[in-house]
C-alpha cells in the first residue's frame, strides 16, 4: 500500500506526460484528478493506522541490490503519517490553484506530481539509501518549478536553492556511507536499514561527526538560522504552487529528518548538541519574526514568518520532552496548513494585481470581503489564536519545552507576540482603511474555485484547533518511543514534568 | 625445439573481427564505391559481430569450472592475452560505446563522402586497439593497444581538414599524446628493470615473494606508467589537452574519442594496479588519490566558467576521471564500482556529444553555450535527452550516475579513504553547477530563432539508449551492478 502511495503520483506524471499536445486547458484538471487517488489512499492509511502503537506500520521490504544491502524498505509511524497526509492534501490544492500558469502547463503538472511522489517517498523510507535518493531527487522538480515558472530572479533563486541543499546533503551522504561501513565492521554486513542501525555502538567522537553531517543537511532544509538565506529568495521567486509545497512540505523534510534521524540514530550526540541547536532555534524564532515585521513584500513576510515558526519546531524537538516532540510534529502539520493557506492567499491577490508589495494595497476589506475574512482567519491561525491549530502546536512546544529549557522558552515566547505584530500590521496596511488606489477599487472577490481551495485548509485549522487528539493519539506513541530510547541509551533523563503521563497526572509531584 | 605459441582464436576473436572489419570497409569502398550509408551499416554489423564474439568469450568462460580458471588456461598467445571477465566486460562496453559513437557520427561519416570509409575504418581500429589494451596482461602488448587506439583517434580528431580548429586539435592531441605514450613506455622499461618481467602475473609473483630493498627504479616506473595512463583518461594535471581537442575535433566523433580512450585507459590502469602491483597498494593508492583530488577540483571548478559546451563537457570529464579514480584507489574491490561508473558515464558522454553534433552540425568545431539557449522550445527531444544525461552525469539520485558515484565512494570509504570521499562529494556539488548552467540555458533562456536541422534516426536511437542507461539503471541498477561486480581481472 505504501508503494502505491509513491507510485500513484509518479504514474500520474507519466500519464500527463503522454497526453497529446493540443488540449492544454485539460492538463490542470487532469493533474488534479490524478493526484486524488494518492489523497484517497493516504486518507485510508490514516483511517486504518492503528493509534497507540509506537512502531512502524504497513512495513514493506524488498531487496533492491543485495550486495550493498540496499532495500526498498517502507513504513509509516506517528511521526511520518501526518506529513504524508499533508503532502497528499496540498498537492491537489496547489495544482488547482495554479491557473495563473499559462505556458508549459504540461511540464508543470508533471513536475508537481513527481515532486509529490518524491516527498511521500522521503517520509516513508526506512532505508537510509532510499531516503537519500528521494531526499535529493525532489530537488530536480522543485528546481524546475522555481526556475521555469518563477518571478524575475527565478534562475538565481533556483540555483541558490539547489546548491544550498545539495551541499548539505552531500555531507549527509558521506555520513550514510560511514554508517553502513561501521555496521559492516561491527556485524559483518553493511546495512542502510534505519531499524538495524539502532544497534550500532558508535564512539562519541564519530557519533558527533555523523550527527553534525546529518544536522547540517536538515538545518539547511528547515532552515535553521544562519542557514536560511536561500529561503526568502526561493519563496519570493517561486510560483504559488511552488511556494505552497516548499513551505508546506519541503521545509518539513528538515524537521522530520532531525527528529527521525538525528534523535533516532545519535541519541548521545543529540543530548550533547542540545545547547547549540536550541539557541539557534530561539535566534531563528526571534530573528525571523523581527525581519518579517519590516518586509515590504507580502510573500517575503510569509517566508520569514516560516523561519520563525519552524524555529518553534526545532526548539520543541531539541527540548527532548513529550510536549516538545509531539508539539513539534503537530506544528509541522499546522504550519503546513496555515502557511500553505497564506501562500495561496498571497498568490490569489498576486494573480489579480500582479504585485505583492504591501504598499500597493490598502482598504481591500471593502472590496474583497470574503478574501479579507479568510486572510484574517488564517493570520489568526498562524499567530496562534486559541481555538485554532497554531495555538495547539506552539503552546504544546512552549509548555513542553519549559521543564528542560526554561530560559529559551521565555525568549521564544516573544516570537508569538512578534507574530501578532507582523501579521496584524500587514493586515492593517493591506485590508483596512479606504481603497484609495484606483487599481484596488475594482478587484473581484474570490471565486468559488478559490474558496473551495481554501475551504479544506480552513476546516482543518478549526478541527485541529478544537480536537488535536485525532492526530496526537497517533503521534504520541512514536515520539514517546524516541524519548524512551534516548533515556535508555544515554544518561539524559526527561525532567519532571516533561513526560506526557506526568503532565496528565498533574505535574508529577 | 621451439614450442609453437598456443593460438587461441577465441582469445583474439573480437579484436580480429574489428581489425579485419576495418580492412573490409576500406576494400568494399574501393571495390564497389557504395554510398556512405551502406558503409556505416557495414561498420555497424562488424561491431555487432565483434560484440557477439565477446559474448561467446563470456559464455565460454562461464562454462569453465573454477579449477580450470587458471592463468595457464586463460592466457593464450604465450601469455600475451588474457581471457577473463574483466576483459570481456571491457570488450562489450567498448563495442557499445563504438556503436553509439557510430550512431552519433552517422551524419558526419555520411557527410565525408568518399573519405567516410577511412573514418569508419579508424573508428573500428581504435576500438580494436583499446579492446586489446584492456585484455592483455603484458605491458608491451598494452602499449601496442594503446598506440593503435590513440593513433586512430589522432587522425579522427583532424579529419575535417578544412577546419583549422580541427587541424590544431589533431596536432595538439598527437604531440601531447605521443609524449604521454613515451612516458608510459619509459615507465614500462623501468618496471621491467625493477621486476625483471613485462608480464603482470609474473610481476605479481615477483613482488609478493620478494622484498625490494631499493624500490626507487620500480616506483619511478610505476609512477610513469600511471602518468601515461592518466593522460589518456584526462586526469588532472595531465588534462590540459582535452578541452582544446574536444572543442576542435569534428563534433560527430568527439564523444567516441573521449569515451573510448577513457574506457581503454581505465581498463589498463586498474589491471596494472590491481594485479601486477596489488602488493604495493599502500604506495600507489596515495598517488592515485592525489590525482583524483586534483582532477575533481580542477575539473569541477574550471568547468563552471566555460562558455563552450564541449569544453564544459571536457572539464566535467576531468572531474569524472577523478571520481572514477576514487574507485581505483580501493584496488581490486573497487573494480565493480569502476566498471559500473565507466559503463554508465561513457554512454552518457557519447549521448551528450551526439546532441552537440546534432545542434551544431556534425563536422563543426566549437559549440558556444549561447547556441543552446532555448533549445527546450526548438528541439524538445534533444533538450530532454541532454537534460537527462547531464543530470545523470551530475549524479542526481534516480539516475545511474548516482548509483555509479555511490558505488565508487563507498568502496573508497571502505578502503580507508573517507577524506577522499568527502572531497569528492563536495566537488560533485560544485560540478552540479556546471550542468545546471546548461539546463538553465536550454529551458529558461530565451530561444534564438535559429532553425536546427531535423534529427536522423541514428542520433535519436543513440539518445534513447543513453537515456535508457541513465534512467533504467538509476531505478533498477542490480543487473548491471552484478555484471560489473563479476568483471574482475584474473
Amino acid at each position: 500500500m505504501l508503494t502505491a502511495l509513491i507510485v500513484l503520483p509518479a504514474v500520474g506524471a507519466l500519464v500527463v506526460g503522454l497526453l497529446p499536445k493540443r488540449r492544454t486547458e485539460l492538463y490542470m484538471p487532469i493533474g488534479v484528478t490524478l493526484s486524488l487517488p494518492a489523497l484517497a489512499l493516504s486518507g485510508y492509511l490514516f483511517a486504518t493506522f492503528e493509534s497507540g502503537v509506537a512502531g512502524f506500520q504497513f512495513v514493506e521490504r524488498a531487496a533492491w541490490y543485495e550486495p550493498w544491502s540496499v532495500y526498498w524498505h517502507l513504513g509509516v509511524d506517528g511521526i511520518s503519517l501526518p506529513l504524508v497526509l499533508l503532502t497528499a492534501l496540498l498537492v491537489p490544492l496547489a495544482l488547482a490553484a495554479s491557473t495563473a500558469i499559462n505556458h508549459r502547463v504540461k511540464e508543470f503538472v508533471v513536475y508537481t506530481l513527481l515532486l509529490e511522489a518524491g516527498l511521500i517517498g522521503v517520509f516513508l523510507s526506512l532505508d537510509l539509501f532510499l531516503f537519500f535518493v528521494f531526499f535529493e531527487a525532489i530537488l530536480i522538480p522543485m528546481y524546475f518549478i522555481i526556475g521555469i515558472w518563477g518571478g524575475e530572479r527565478r534562475i538565481y533563486a533556483a540555483i541558490k536553492f539547489f546548491l544550498y541543499t545539495a551541499f548539505g546533503s552531500a555531507l549527509m551522504l558521506a555520513a550514510i556511507i560511514a554508517l553502513a561501513i561501521i555496521h559492516q565492521r561491527q556485524t559483518g554486513a553493511p546495512s542502510f536499514s534505519y531499524v538495524e542501525l539502532f544497534d550500532l555502538a558508535l564512539n562519541p567522537t564519530t557519533e558527533r561527526w555523523l550527527f553534525a553531517a546529518f544536522a547540517l543537511a536538515f538545518a539547511i532544509k528547515v532552515p535553521i538560522f544562519p542557514l536560511h538565506t536561500w529561503l526568502p529568495d526561493a519563496h519570493v521567486e517561486a510560483p504559488t504552487a511552488g511556494s505552497v509545497l516548499l513551505a508546506g512540505v519541503l521545509l518539513k523534510l528538515g524537521t522530520y529528518g532531525l527528529l527521525r534521524f538525528n534523535l533516532g540514530l545519535f541519541p548521545q550526540a543529540t543530548v550533547d548538541f542540545v545547547p547549540v541547536l536550541a539557541v539557534l532555534a530561539v535566534i531563528g524564532i526571534v530573528y525571523g519574526a523581527v525581519v518579517a515585521i519590516v518586509q515590504p513584500d507580502l510573500k517575503k513576510l510569509v517566508a520569514y514568518s516560516s523561519v520563525s515558526h519552524l524555529g518553534f519546531i526545532v526548539l520543541g524537538t531539541f527540548a527532548l520532552t513529550s510536549g516538545g516532540l509531539a508539539g513539534g510534529v503537530i506544528q509541522n502539520v499546522n504550519h503546513g496548513l496555515t502557511t500553505g493557506a497564506l501562500f495561496f492567499l498571497v498568490g490569489m491577490i498576486y494573480d489579480r494585481r500582479h504585485t505583492k508589495k504591501i504598499e500597493d494595497f490598502g482598504g481591500l476589506a471593502k472590496v474583497m470581503p470574503i478574501y479579507s475574512g479568510l486572510f484574517l482567519f488564517t493570520a489568526f491561525a498562524s499567530i496562534g489564536l486559541p481555538g485554532l491549530n497554531g495555538f495547539v502546536g506552539e503552546f504544546m512546544v512552549l509548555l513542553g519545552s519549559f521543564p528542560s529549557l526554561p530560559i529559551h522558552v521565555i525568549v521564544a515566547a516573544s516570537g508569538v507576540i512578534l507574530a501578532a505584530i507582523y501579521m496584524l500590521w500587514a493586515y492593517e496596511r493591506v485590508f483596512t482603511g479606504i481603497p484609495d488606489k484606483p487599481e484596488n477599487q475594482k478587484l473581484l472577490d474570490l471565486s468559488v474555485r478559490e474558496i473551495s481551495i481554501l475551504a479544506p485548509l480552513v476546516l482543518l485549522m478549526i478541527v485541529l484547533g478544537l480536537y488535536p487528539k485525532v492526530l496526537l493519539d497517533r503521534i504520541e506513541p512514536s515520539t514517546e518511543a524516541v524519548l524512551d530510547r534516548i533515556e535508555a541509551v544515554t544518561d539524559y533523563r526527561v525532567p519532571v514534568p516533561g513526560r506526557i503521563d506526568q503532565v496528565l497526572a498533574g505535574g508529577g509531584e | 625445439m621451439i614450442e609453437p605459441p598456443d593460438i587461441s582464436w577465441l582469445g583474439i576473436l573480437p579484436e580480429l573481427i574489428l581489425g579485419l572489419g576495418a580492412a573490409l570497409v576500406l576494400l568494399i569502398d574501393v571495390q564497389w564505391k557504395p554510398r556512405s550509408r551502406v558503409l556505416c551499416q557495414a561498420a555497424g554489423i562488424i561491431l555487432a559481430l565483434a560484440g557477439i564474439a565477446a559474448l561467446i568469450q563470456r559464455v565460454w568462460l562461464a562454462g569453465l569450472g573454477p579449477e580450470e580458471q587458471t592463468a595457464a588456461n586463460l592466457t593464450p598467445f604465450g601469455g600475451m592475452l588474457v581471457i577473463d571477465q574483466y576483459g570481456v566486460f571491457a570488450h562489450l562496453l567498448l563495442i557499445v560505446v563504438a556503436l553509439c559513437g557510430l550512431g552519433a557520427g552517422w551524419r558526419f561519416f555520411e557527410s565525408l563522402g568518399r573519405r567516410g570509409a577511412e573514418g569508419l575504418a579508424l573508428l573500428l581500429l581504435s576500438t580494436a586497439g583499446f579492446a586489446l589494451m584492456a585484455s592483455t596482461p603484458h605491458l608491451v602488448m598494452m602499449f601496442l593497444g594503446l598506440e593503435i587506439g590513440s593513433i586512430s583517434l589522432y587522425v579522427l580528431a583532424g579529419f575535417t581538414r578544412t577546419e583549422t580548429a580541427s587541424e590544431e586539435a589533431a596536432i595538439k592531441y598527437f604531440l601531447l599524446g605521443s609524449f604521454a605514450s613515451a612516458i608510459f613506455i619509459y615507465g614500462v622499461a623501468l618496471v621491467f628493470a625493477g621486476t625483471g618481467s613485462l608480464h603482470l602475473f609474473e610481476q605479481r609473483v615477483f613482488l609478493s615473494s620478494n622484498i625490494v630493498l631499493r624500490p626507487a627504479v620500480l616506483l619511478a616506473g610505476l609512477a610513469l606508467t600511471i602518468v601515461g595512463l592518466a593522460f589518456k583518461v584526462t586526469a588532472a594535471p595531465f588534462h590540459s589537452w582535452a578541452p582544446d581537442v574536444y572543442q576542435g575535433a569534428p563534433a560527430g566523433v568527439v564523444g567516441f574519442m573521449a569515451a573510448a580512450a577513457k574506457v581503454g585507459g581505465f581498463a589498463a590502469l586498474v589491471r596494472l594496479l590491481s594485479t601486477g602491483f596489488a602488493d604495493y597498494a599502500s604506495t600507489w593508492a596515495l598517488v592515485v588519490a592525489g590525482i583524483a583530488v586534483l582532477s575533481m577540483l580542477i575539473g569541477s571548478f574550471l568547468g563552471v566558467v566555460q562558455d563552450d559546451l564541449r569544453r564544459l563537457l571536457a572539464y566535467s570529464g576531468v572531474a569524472h576521471a577523478g571520481f572514477i579514480l576514487t574507485g581505483v584507489v580501493a584496488g581490486r574491490s573497487g573494480t565493480g564500482g569502476v566498471w559500473f561508473y565507466l559503463a554508465v558515464y561513457s554512454v552518457q558522454l557519447v549521448g551528450a556529444y551526439a546532441v552537440v553534433a546534432a545542434v551544431s552540425g556534425p563536422s563543426s568545431a566549437g559549440s558556444a553555450l549561447s547556441r543552446y539557449s532555448g533549445l527546450g522550445k526548438r528541439q524538445p527531444f534533444l533538450a530532454l535527452g541532454l537534460t537527462v544525461l547531464l543530470l545523470g552525469m551530475a549524479g542526481i539520485p534516480l539516475t545511474s550516475g548516482f548509483i555509479a558515484k555511490f558505488g565508487v565512494f563507498q568502496e573508497a570509504w571502505r578502503a580507508g579513504f573517507g577524506w577522499l570521499v568527502v572531497v569528492a562529494l563536495l566537488a560533485s556539488v560544485v560540478s552540479f553547477f556546471i550542468y545546471l548552467r546548461v539546463i538553465v540555458a536550454m529551458y529558461m533562456g530565451d530561444a534564438s530563432d535559429e532553425l536546427a536541422p531535423p534529427l536522423g534516426v541514428p542520433v535519436r536511437a543513440v539518445l534513447m539508449v543513453a537515456m535508457a542507461v541513465t534512467l533504467i539503471f538509476g531505478l533498477l541498477p542490480a543487473p548491471l551492478l552484478r555484471l560489473a561486480a563479476n568483471a574482475l581481472p584474473l
